[in-house]
């Protein structure tokens, strides 16, 4: 907690310095939200709304999706899967590099709190205090102190992450740290491979009949920037609009193929569902696809070209006859 | 065209649906080609034909899986041959990453096919649409998207 607090100080006065001497128009960046532990994103241009940042490992939101909707230049900070998702936008020439200022944080993983309510049996507002130390996450509940190892209750994704350091970035806020790596991360996506076809499709059938297409997903993701999305097209007609699994499922899987080469699983498509719909074993999925095929991890290196603007002569023949 | 849509009717004989994105300048010419040179092959596939085997989007895939059709063909140019320099190189790319997704998603690999016909491949081609009946009719009826009873989504039927 005390280097939070460390990055989090230095945050502040990078921050304020960054608007101060003009080199940046705007902050993107998180602030306490108006739940129990929960963060915000800031958006600010007042260099005193600078002392409200905070960096905690509840800072869960991709601000990298901001970058595209916003004019002029931008401090922003982030996580390592937001550095890979700015990278990404840098690739295909949605932000221009010399536009943003990047205050990475070096991150350990977040918590998910979900995960400890149900750890827990409490509700995150009767929870006293969450501490982490290492990889041991103290849970303060009525005086009573718990403990767990800390990969219980961080997300999916953090288990999985490959680069929780920054690689893209201007000002480093802290540390470097190392990646997490832990076989859990893969564990629904494993068993959805050992069922047979059927059974895969009818589990995925299941699943996308709660969704209810508020379009969440799409909007929380950074990779998804189309000005017109191809389920508002009505001419020709590709989804129909109403919450039928078929289309769900169609949404779904044409979403994961368009954001393929840009989605870096940051696993905010699935926070973001309302419906707890396991999103991330189709986008973790797919981002194990296009690494097999064709070695491309997305947002990697900012001068390689998008994944599907570009080729190799010899490449994935065995699918063709 | 909705005559030979009426996919619901569950039939006796039946017999696969296919659809077919051919390129322009390769595998139009070649399925022209075992025409003319009376090569014999199922008549299953309806032939759409294509600019380019990289205008095929995955969502012509998806929407022909929705609508019913039992398989899906996209054939281009040889890799290098291409009328458009690279674009059967996307589309290869494209195509790729479609197959292997469904396939994870529970789309029997059958279904989705796709290969390199050439202008001169008269043969080839008889050879590839002859295959893929073969193999999607092994794989039987796509049921993929239909309604089935006790999911609790009941849809109305569209004119």
């Amino acid at each position: 907690m005390l280097k939070d607090r460390e990055m989090e100080q230095k945050l502040r006065n990078e921050a304020r310095t960054l608007l101060e001497q003009g080199k940046v128009d705007w902050i993107i960046g998180f602030e306490a939200g108006s739940l129990k532990f929960s963060t915000t994103p800031l958006i600010t241009k007042d260099k005193n709304d600078t002392e409200r940042l905070v960096i905690n490992p509840f800072i869960v939101n991709n601000l990298a999706d901001f970058l595209t909707g916003i004019k002029g230049r931008v401090g922003i900070v982030v996580k390592g899967c937001d550095s890979r998702s700015i990278v990404s936008l840098i690739q295909d020439n949605k932000v221009v590099r010399e536009d943003v200022v990047i205050l990475g944080v070096p991150c350990t993983g977040l918590i998910d709190l979900s995960k400890v309510e149900k750890l827990t049996g409490k509700y995150r507002d009767e929870l006293d205090d969450i501490t982490r130390q290492g990889n041991k996450v103290t849970i303060r509940v009525n005086g009573q102190k718990k403990e767990f190892p800390a990969t219980d209750v961080l997300f999916d994704h953090c288990l999985a992450c490959e680069l929780p350091t920054p690689k893209e970035y201007d000002i480093l806020l802290g540390e470097p740290s190392s990646p997490i790596a832990n076989p859990l991360a893969q564990e629904s996506i494993e068993k959805l491979k050992q069922m047979t076809p059927e059974q895969r499709w009818g589990a995925w059938e299941k699943e996308l009949s709660r969704c209810i297409r508020c379009y969440a997903c799409r909007n929380v993701c950074p990779a998804c920037f189309c000005q017109r999305c191809f389920v508002e097209e009505t001419e020709p007609q590709w989804v129909f609009p109403a919450p039928r699994w078929q289309d769900n499922l169609m949404f779904q899987i044409i979403r994961n193929i368009h954001v393929a080469g840009r989605c870096t699983d940051c696993g905010e498509c699935e926070r973001a569902c309302p419906v707890n719909i396991p999103l991330r074993s189709l986008t973790r999925e797919m981002y194990d696809i296009v690494d097999e095929l064709f070695q491309f991890k997305a947002g990697m290196d900012k001068d390689a070209p998008p994944l599907l603007t570009h080729y190799e002569e010899e490449e994935a023949e065995g699918i063709f006859r | 065209m909705i005559k030979w849509l009426d996919f619901m009717n569950p039939k006796a004989d039946w017999e696969p649906k296919l659809v077919g994105f051919l390129c322009k300048w390769c595998s139009y010419a070649g399925a022209d080609l075992a025409g003319t040179s009376r090569k014999k092959y199922p008549a299953n596939m309806r032939v759409i034909k294509v600019p380019c085997s990289s205008r095929v989007d995955s969502l012509f895939i998806l929407k022909a899986l929705r609508l019913g059709f039992d398989g899906i063909l996209v054939s281009g140019c040889h890799p290098g041959e291409c009328h458009y320099q690279t674009g059967n190189y996307r589309a290869r790319r494209r195509i790729a990453i479609t197959k292997r997704f469904l396939e994870y998603l529970g789309v029997e690999p059958e279904r989705i096919q796709a290969s390199w016909v050439s202008a001169s491949e008269g043969g080839k081609f008889a050879d590839v649409v002859t295959e893929v009946t073969k193999g999607v009719k092994e794989v039987g009826p796509n049921r993929l998207f239909a309604e089935r009873q006790g999911n609790g989504t009941k849809a109305k039927k569209r004119g």
